[in-house]
């Protein structure tokens, strides 16, 4: 039981509608007391970014109440840096020390190194941000939000960018952060965290709280259970396929500066679902982006045992068909009609190539099929695609990589965003098109989803691939030490 | 659609006040200014030359913009438009069925090379587009100058301008004893042309993604490069073209001052015409009226034609809250709620 | 005086008002705002200071109006991107047609005359030199605060990443206004010493241009006050030889198009690989 006024931090009612009558929150009251682990969940759209930025103070609510003791630090899942200036001048932005009307960086530089040393996170003051690995930048933004002596802070989604072994280590930050009386709370999806480091744990479902579990009263099922508000629908059933020459890599080597690809060699074959696990910029997205002709890398690529050269276009009239990291950015033009995001990519060839003209009709008919059948809800395939929601954005970008009969699946976080049920349909859309004889190369940086459906599993560190390993020998621990960076023991 | 209304009525009392400061009665100021535009068919006939004037840069500036290359030098691909086709012209000896069409494929020609220039600028650098068509306008303008007065000067010719061109080369006029000619047919046809370009073609297609979205476009296979240069050549050819006109069909010969300004109140007309190829049509038309009514406003009213380019920049002003790509702001609830 | 002497002089002279404007061109620039109605801000500034020292017979009077008409147009593209996030480019062509229409319709309504105004009181030789001094110096102060204070920091905060700046407490809108005020305010000072330093009226076009050679000297000076500074006073230099060179039969378009030429090739990346602000002319909404 909470003493009244205790409260580190106190939401009362809170609700917010985005322009377009979008309610992301619904009247929700939550309170964190000082000391206190505090987990917040809920499926991806559930409201859980909103309530931490209503709560940062970044997002004014719509109605509600917003009571804090002190400042309210949030480590976003995002990280809001600035690349391009140093580890100093990213920490005291917005309370910079001054030496008369100057800025005073010296007594900057001692303040960042007095805080990285008092909380056991190394930083060099005067690194360029943007030159930092993923891991590190959050620690900079961890530093900048203690600089500010919180007495609340909010971590969203903090181990995304984590591997297996440092989330520990993380998580031994976050006690010791809590014990010096800071109250924390701790968005996240991945349950198995919750359950081994939080002390309380709130659900979030549409917007609205639907759960709460006190000290002791944390159970794995039935968080899930009130997240999803139902059961987990399954996943599609594996056959055995016949495994065909697919794609291979050999030292593959691409882009430059910290996020490179430096080499990679792998195989994906006709009938299997060979996946990347790794954290977070090691070298994935520049992986994808070589594989897909987007940008120029070296090495050899075959494709069904012929060389694979030239742009993306040339790449895709080979078959080779991606479900890109970031819909909004790289698949979809959200201001086009669904009829026209439909044949994005298939522009230049028949059906929808007749002559110099689009043909509207054959591009009408792929809309309409991979509506019925990646069931996109949708209220006509003429809208937008702005008015669909991230779930139904995602079927679509899945359906029009399926319609063409992929030889080469390129999928790359293909869940990030999207609900339960939709995720579910994406997942079994893969294992489909494996099913039906394509290669299908995934990239995710969430282990489950790699465990739940990858035939052989590759590791990636930066830049640099493991050898694979078979869905038989599959190890969390081994995986997890690849992903840290660990030499794997022959 | 209440914005607009709220933005037009906020407009007109900017004009009036505007008026109203220069010592002249609004009322008389706006009566002038219709009647100097439509007040009877010789009027109408000079607004509609006003209107094909600026339709051409106006289209160029329309399928740039939805190309996303954001083409700031329509008016100097129109200045080297009209050089190339007055260049050509004044020493062109040749009966207009061959001749005419020699001189207006040098307009686009010489338009499409200035608009390509920032274009493969683009293309080959990642030079940013505005500066380069900021730039390449003044240089087109110190360029004509020095060529028609120095080097290419023509004899005959007094100031800064070619010689006349010979009659056999001037565009037909459609409505006798008028400066109407059938330049405003072939601006209608661009028109038809550019719409059909950018709805029905793969081309257009592509263009219009790389437009909307460079990235998605680009993991779709559309060459980024390729379509910068080409929606510059042709929007700088459409410019180009223009120029043609206005020295083939208005002038009879290149001046230095053949524009005032069309290619900046161009940039208001595609906007005003939502970079739509045929409300472009009727935006053009509705800029004429202010730019053909604007001097008879100044003799009967005494408000200075001036006012012009001002509501001109205000309606600029006004319309740059209209987004050209997908809303950043829509995005970000989506990303928070979907 | 010795002809280098009179050289130098004269590249000063013609340096002072692209100083200005490059100068504002990069505090906008730096704090995330494409500002393309530099030319528009000179020409108001250049205008109002007439119109204002033709009023009280004051010419520092006038100074003071110039520099505020700078401001108030500087302000207005400032608001309308901050507050409804317009494209920074469209708005800032409106901005300059506004800006030089309405300098040529006040000449009108003002002075009853287009084409130029009568002469007015100016600030004379002395001022005219003050105000080349205070171009220098500006250049000085401008590179100390961007580097050197907090609200340096904050500026070059916001044309990164504009969020990073709203997650850190500040209100990235307000300093982007008041940059692009101080930027215009800049512009117009340039604009002030076209028509009250080195003559004593305003005539159309009186700009010529010059807002877009700051534009150039801005991405020459990799959008550094000191860098934009050294490509204006390099650009400065080309206009005096265009005088010394005249008498030797140079084209003198040749020479007026080579600050242009030189904008082109450095977007070709002559210059080496310039990189803009990350943020700049990227509108911030919340």
């Amino acid at each position: 039981m909470n003493v009244p006024g205790r409260a580190a931090l106190e939401l009362r009612a809170v609700r917010k509608v985005y322009p377009g009558n979008v309610c992301a929150l619904d009247g929700v009251d939550i309170e964190l007391v000082p000391g206190e682990i505090h987990a917040l969940c809920g499926e991806n759209g559930a409201g859980k970014t909103t309530l931490v930025e209503i709560a940062a103070g970044e997002l004014r609510p719509t109605s509600g109440s917003v009571h804090a003791i002190g400042n309210v630090g949030l480590v976003h899942q995002h990280f809001e840096l600035i690349g391009r200036l140093h580890v100093w001048e990213n920490v005291v932005l917005g309370f910079e020390p001054r030496r008369g009307v100057r800025l005073d960086a010296e007594a900057a530089r001692a303040r960042v190194r007095a805080l990285s040393q008092s909380y056991g996170l190394e930083l060099d003051p005067d690194a360029l941000v943007e030159d930092l690995p993923v891991g590190i930048a959050q620690r900079v933004e961890l530093v900048r939000e203690l600089a500010r002596d919180p007495a609340v802070l909010i971590f969203d989604e903090p181990t995304a960018v984590l591997a297996p072994a440092e989330i520990a280590s993380f998580f031994a930050t976050v006690r010791a952060l809590a014990a010096r009386g800071a109250a924390v709370l701790i968005v996240t999806h991945k349950l198995g965290e919750i359950v081994a480091y939080a002390e309380r744990a709130t659900v979030l479902r549409a917007g609205k709280v639907v759960a709460r579990f006190g000290k002791g009263q944390i159970e794995l099922d039935a968080i899930a259970r009130a997240m999803v508000g139902g059961e987990i629908p399954a996943l599609a059933e594996r056959v055995v396929t016949a495994l065909g020459m697919g794609l291979v890599a050999r030292d593959l080597e691409a882009g430059q500066g910290a996020h490179a690809l430096r080499s990679a060699s792998f195989e994906v074959r006709r009938g299997e679902i060979l996946a990347i696990a790794g954290v977070e910029g090691n070298g994935q997205s520049v992986l994808a982006d070589a594989i897909a002709g987007v940008v120029p890398s070296v090495g050899s690529l075959e494709l069904e045992g012929t060389p694979l050269q030239g742009g993306a276009r040339e790449r895709i009239a080979r078959g080779v068909r991606t479900i890109p990291g970031d819909r909004q950015r790289e698949g979809l033009i959200v201001s086009w009609s669904l009829v026209e995001n439909a044949v994005l990519g298939d522009q230049d060839r028949p059906p929808v190539r007749k002559g110099i003209a689009i043909d509207r009709v054959a591009a009408g008919r792929r809309a309409r099929e991979i509506v019925e059948r990646f069931d996109v809800r949708t209220t006509s395939i003429r809208t937008t695609v702005a008015t669909l929601s991230g779930g139904n954005q995602q079927k679509l970008v899945v359906g029009r990589a399926l319609a063409g009969a992929p030889r080469l699946l390129l999928a790359y976080q293909p869940t990030r965003g999207i609900d339960v049920g939709a995720a579910a349909l994406v997942q079994s859309s893969l294992i489909a098109a494996r099913n039906a004889g394509a290669a299908v190369l995934l990239i995710s940086f969430e282990l489950d989803e790699i465990l739940a459906l990858a035939d052989r599993i590759a590791v990636i560190y930066r830049g640099m691939l493991s050898a694979t390993m078979l869905r038989d020998a599959f190890d969390r621990g081994t995986i997890g030490a690849l992903m840290a960076g660990a030499q794997r023991a022959s | 659609m209440r914005t607009a209304a709220i933005g037009g009525v906020v407009l007109l009392a900017l004009a009036a006040s505007a008026m109203e400061l220069a010592g002249a009665n609004p009322l008389l100021g706006f009566y002038a200014l219709l009647r100097g535009a439509l007040g009877g068919p010789h009027q109408i006939a000079e607004t509609l030359v006003q209107t094909t004037s600026l339709l051409f840069p106006s289209l160029a500036v329309a399928l740039a913009f939805r190309a996303g290359f954001f083409n700031i030098g329509a008016e100097g691909q129109l200045v080297i438009g009209g050089l190339l086709a007055g260049l050509l012209g004044a020493r062109l000896h040749l009966p207009g069925i061959a001749g005419l069409p020699l001189v207006l494929s040098a307009g686009a020609l010489g338009g499409a090379l200035w608009g390509g220039i920032a274009g493969a600028l683009r293309a080959r650098f990642g030079g940013n587009e505005v500066v380069a068509t900021l730039m390449l306008n003044v240089i087109a303008a110190l360029l004509a100058n020095y060529l028609v007065v120095g080097p290419l000067h023509s004899p005959g010719a007094v100031g800064p301008e070619t010689a006349e061109l010979a009659p056999s080369l001037w565009l037909p006029t459609i409505a006798p004893g008028t400066r109407l000619t059938v330049a405003m047919p072939l601006g209608l046809l661009v028109a038809a042309g550019v719409a059909l370009l950018l709805s029905h073609t793969v081309f257009g297609y592509e263009l219009r993604a790389s437009g909307a979205n460079p990235q998605a476009a680009r993991r779709a296979g559309i060459d980024q490069q390729w379509i910068a240069l080409a929606a510059m050549l042709l929007s700088g050819g459409i410019a180009g073209l223009g120029g043609a006109t206005i020295v083939t069909g208005v002038l009879h010969r290149f001046n230095v001052a053949l524009s005032p300004g069309y290619g900046f109140i161009a940039i208001a007309v595609a906007l005003v015409g939502e970079l739509d190829p045929l409300r472009v049509v009727f935006a053009a038309f509705a800029f004429g009226i202010l730019q053909s009514g604007s001097l008879t406003m100044q003799a009967l009213a005494h408000v200075p034609k001036d006012v012009v380019t001002v509501i001109e920049g205000l309606i600029i002003l006004a319309l740059s809250a209209r987004r050209f790509a997908p809303s950043a702001g829509r995005l970000r609830a989506d990303e928070r709620t979907g | 005086m010795s002809e280098p002497a009179e050289f130098l002089a004269l590249a000063l002279v013609k340096a002072a008002p692209l100083i200005f404007a490059a100068l504002a061109g990069v505090l906008c620039e730096r704090a995330g705002i494409l500002n393309i109605a530099l030319e528009g801000q000179l020409a108001a500034g250049a205008f109002v200071a007439v119109a204002a020292a033709a009023a009280t017979g004051n010419a520092l009077a006038g100074l003071a109006a110039g520099v505020l008409a700078g401001a108030v147009l500087g302000g207005v593209l400032g608001f309308a991107a901050t507050r409804f996030g317009v494209d920074q480019i469209v708005a800032g062509t409106g901005l300059n047609l506004l800006a030089i229409g309405g300098a040529a319709f006040g000449l009108v309504v003002i002075f009853g005359q287009p084409g130029a105004s009568p002469s007015v009181a100016s600030l004379g030789a002395p001022g005219a030199h003050l105000l080349i001094a205070t171009a220098l110096a500006c250049a000085f102060a401008l590179h100390l605060v961007l580097y050197h204070t907090p609200w340096g920091l904050r500026v070059r905060a916001c044309g990164e990443n504009p969020r990073a700046v709203a997650s850190a407490g500040l209100d990235p809108k307000s300093i982007r206004l008041l940059a692009t005020t101080v930027g215009g305010a800049l512009a117009g000072l340039g604009g002030v010493y076209l028509s009250l330093g080195e003559l004593n009226l305003y005539s159309d076009g009186m700009s010529a241009g010059r807002g877009f050679i700051a534009l150039a000297a801005v991405i020459f000076g990799r959008w550094t006050p000191l860098g934009a500074t050294g490509a204006a006073l390099a650009f400065g230099a080309l206009s005096a030889l265009q005088f010394i060179l005249q008498r030797s039969g140079v084209p003198s378009e040749l020479m007026q198009a080579l600050p242009y030429l030189a904008a082109l090739a450095a977007l070709a990346g002559i210059a080496g690989r310039a990189r803009a602000p990350r943020a700049d002319g990227v509108p911030y909404v919340e």
